[in-house]
């Protein structure tokens, strides 16, 4: 277990002051923020960022990106949350998916992939959880049989947020029975949501927007070259993917903007004692916290494998985020309904709909401790 | 950390080791003090380090202090460190007084507290009575910072001659009520700028959030240890989810708490900011309630028994908490500027963590 305190350097700082600027112009100043990575799938902005340099950093030039050191993207992450800005069409490609084609694509996946990821084009979802395989995802049913040049794959996945948008997900499968080894036998099929036998269908998400779906796969060609890694490793690679999603800016910020609009509609003179004590309560933890998520970029750049460490940030940082929105409310005294009111109202009735998530995303609460559990009593 | 900090830390943990054993805390216990620890940290120049050698200090700067003062809160060592070199040694040279030989400490604000000095024929006179001063009984110097006709003075007297009514924190340390009626000053000099109550409330500050992140890692380890150990229905206890999830929330803000205080500690250059140290406390101190909850539950009866060590540990958790101003206090203060300085400025000042030596930050 090891978190170093770290210092930006003055590289890492102009860069910081750059996306700033470009964030200021890009953003409306009276734009309704987005909760953390649940943002608005807006194209242009995606190709934008990525002009500038800003998606895909951590993939290398060959392949199209910036090179970027893990340091770098957490800095361009954490001023995109913060600003709540409308991220949602390429983030989790270039979150999630692009690490893992680096560590297990081919190189034509890689020359095909990359590049558009990186230019803000390519979007994926994630194929992983389904009916009856949620945190026990070993236990996913969805299939691929040998078929002529590829597989043929069929089942249902559900919970693929923006499977409605985006261009391919990333699916879990199983591609030889188990045989005792329930981990043996499961591969990483790259499916391409407008393929035929693809059928993707809305399940309204609790505040009754549409970012969750069903996706059934009814015999779906999937040809030799879309088996992402080796056929059977699904397992290892999968379990790594997740490291990679866990502890980033993405756990901690979602309900920054709650704090930061408090603070911009109530003022100095509105603010009691009891309030004053929130904020600084507050901004206390995310001070904290978002140096402790820092040190795992840092650590990662440094070549080590902070796991645990991811772990426990992650369980840290997401109950923080419910946490912020409980004492916002306490000290707001105002009843709220979707979409009514001032930006802060808005913010308050959309993250207490959502909270919950925060906890069950990337890993719930209770696999997290289970694996932080593991590495701090070996 | 840098090659002279990590040497200051080993020896200090080294003296630490030897001298503040379990046992040994247990023993002093009822003298609300480790006479024959301090006197070994003194030799090695430890009790005055941040203090410069010009001021009869052994020099370094606060993260240096920072160290000894986090083997401190890990060995549960009751000696003045953070009074002796963080504050009264400081007050002492920011105003060209030189710190004396021996153990001193400093007033540290309670609303009750009185103080006036006087200019008399006979030299400067002080009378007051001051509350919870740590470690009065102990001291040699007693450190004040005293208004006169609005300026603030840095007056020290010499603390055996007081009278001193004795008082405890909850872990046995001593916390005395100081009476004092016309005595003389030995030494004044007007405050320079930046040295005021205030300032010393924050330094103290800084000093109970590092000696609670020192003393979070010694339970977390203990607790890891023992559920390790000990077995219940046929398994150790850390095989039960129910008891990983006191290891994990230990873990967790063990080094949340060390984090907000190093970042505090490091930034601390040459004076501690407000922000940093204001987080930094509220984070020990939630921190603090939360891993000896956790760590009390896991270790069950024993936890709760004289003889063991998580309560000469967890007991300093519950008092440092509040010593130097609670979550409640800091928070307040936090919040109240943080509002202050508006919505724009509150992503900027969330994302300033560590800073290069030299650089210029915002100072409450």
């Amino acid at each position: 277990m090891r978190f170093d305190t770290t210092v930006l350097s003055p590289a890492e700082l102009d860069l910081r002051a750059a996306v700033r600027e470009f964030l200021a112009a890009e953003l409306p100043e009276d734009r309704i923020p987005a909760l953390g990575m649940a943002a608005e799938h807006d194209p242009a902005f995606s190709r934008k960022l990525a002009a500038a340099g800003w998606v895909g950093m951590a993939i290398p030039p060959e392949y199209g990106g910036r090179g970027r050191s893990a340091v770098d993207r957490f800095i361009v992450t954490e001023e995109l949350l913060s600003a709540g800005a409308p991220i949602g069409a390429h983030f989790v490609a270039d979150r999630q998916t692009a690490p893992t084609l680096l560590s297990f694509g081919t190189e034509e996946q890689r020359k095909y992939f990359l590049p558009r990821i990186s230019a803000g084009e390519c979007w994926f979802s994630l194929g992983m959880s389904e009916p009856d395989a949620g945190s026990d995802l070993a236990s996913v049913r969805t299939s691929a049989k040998r078929v002529d040049g590829g597989w043929s794959i069929n089942g249902t996945k559900v919970w693929t947020s923006g499977a409605h948008l985006n261009h391919y997900f990333a699916v879990l499968c199983r591609t030889s029975p188990a045989n005792g080894d329930r981990h043996a036998g499961l591969s990483q099929l790259i499916v391409d949501l407008g393929s035929p036998g693809v059928k993707v269908s809305p399940i309204p998400y609790l505040n009754g927007t549409h970012s969750f779906n069903e996706v059934l796969l009814d015999d779906v060609f999937v040809p030799d070259d879309m088996v992402l890694g080796e056929v059977g490793s699904g397992w290892a690679q999968v379990t790594s993917e997740l490291a990679y999603e866990r502890s980033g800016p993405d756990r901690f910020l979602s309900t920054f903007n709650l704090l930061r609009y408090f603070i911009a509609e109530h003022g100095a003179e509105y603010v009691d004692d009891a309030a004053a004590r929130v904020v600084g309560t507050l901004s206390a933890h995310f001070w904290t916290i978002r140096q402790l998520s820092l040190a795992v970029a840092r650590a990662l750049d440094e070549g080590r494998a902070p796991a645990v460490e991811a772990a426990l940030v992650k369980d840290l940082g997401t109950r923080f985020e419910q946490r912020v929105i409980e004492l916002m409310r306490t000290v707001a005294e105002t009843e709220v309904g979707p979409g009514e009111g001032s930006i802060f109202q808005r913010l308050l009735a959309e993250a207490i709909l959502t909270g919950p998530t925060f906890t069950l995303r990337g890993g719930t609460t209770e696999v997290l401790r289970s694996i932080a559990a593991r590495g701090l009593t070996r | 950390m840098s090659d002279d900090r990590s040497f200051v830390a080993e020896a200090a943990t080294s003296i630490l080791q030897d001298h503040s054993t379990p046992e040994t805390v247990r023993r002093v216990e009822h003298r609300g003090w480790n006479e024959e620890l301090w006197s070994v940290l003194a030799e090695s120049g430890f009790t005055t380090i941040s203090v410069p050698e010009t001021a009869g200090g052994s020099g370094g700067d606060i993260a240096d202090a920072c160290v000894v003062i986090k083997a401190v809160g890990q060995f549960a060592a009751a000696v003045p460190v953070v009074e002796t070199a963080l504050l009264a040694g400081w007050a002492l040279a920011a105003a060209g007084l030189e710190l004396p030989i021996g153990p001193a400490t400093t007033g540290v604000g309670q609303s009750a507290d009185t103080t006036e000095l006087r200019k008399t024929a006979q030299g400067w006179r002080l009378s007051g009575r001051l509350h919870r001063v740590p470690w009065a009984h102990q001291a040699e110097r007693l450190v004040l910072i005293v208004p006169v006709d609005g300026v603030d003075h840095v007056v020290s007297v010499r603390a055996p001659e007081l009278e001193i009514l004795p008082g405890r924190n909850l872990a046995g340390e001593t916390r005395d009520t100081v009476v004092f009626d016309d005595v003389p000053a030995e030494a004044v000099a007007p405050a320079p700028p930046g040295v005021s109550v205030e300032a010393l409330r924050l330094r103290g500050a800084l000093g109970r959030a590092v000696a609670t992140a020192g003393a979070l890692a010694r339970v977390a380890d203990l607790t890891v240890q023992y559920t390790a150990a000990r077995e219940q229905f046929g398994r150790p206890l850390a095989r039960f989810q129910a008891v990983q999830r006191h290891i994990v929330r230990i873990a967790e803000r063990t080094q949340a708490a060390g984090m907000a205080a190093d970042t505090a500690a490091l930034n601390a250059d040459p004076d501690p900011d407000f922000f940093d140290v204001a987080a930094a406390k509220i984070i020990a101190g939630e921190s603090g309630s939360t891993a000896a909850a956790a760590a009390h539950q896991a270790h069950g009866a024993i936890g709760m028994t004289k003889e063991y060590e998580l309560g000469q540990l967890t007991r300093r958790l519950w008092t440092w908490r509040d010593e130097f101003g609670s979550e409640s206090y800091w928070s307040r203060l936090l919040g109240q500027q943080v509002v202050m300085d508006g919505a724009s400025e509150l992503w900027p000042r969330l994302s300033t963590g560590r800073v290069p030596h030299g650089s210029t930050r915002s100072q409450a």
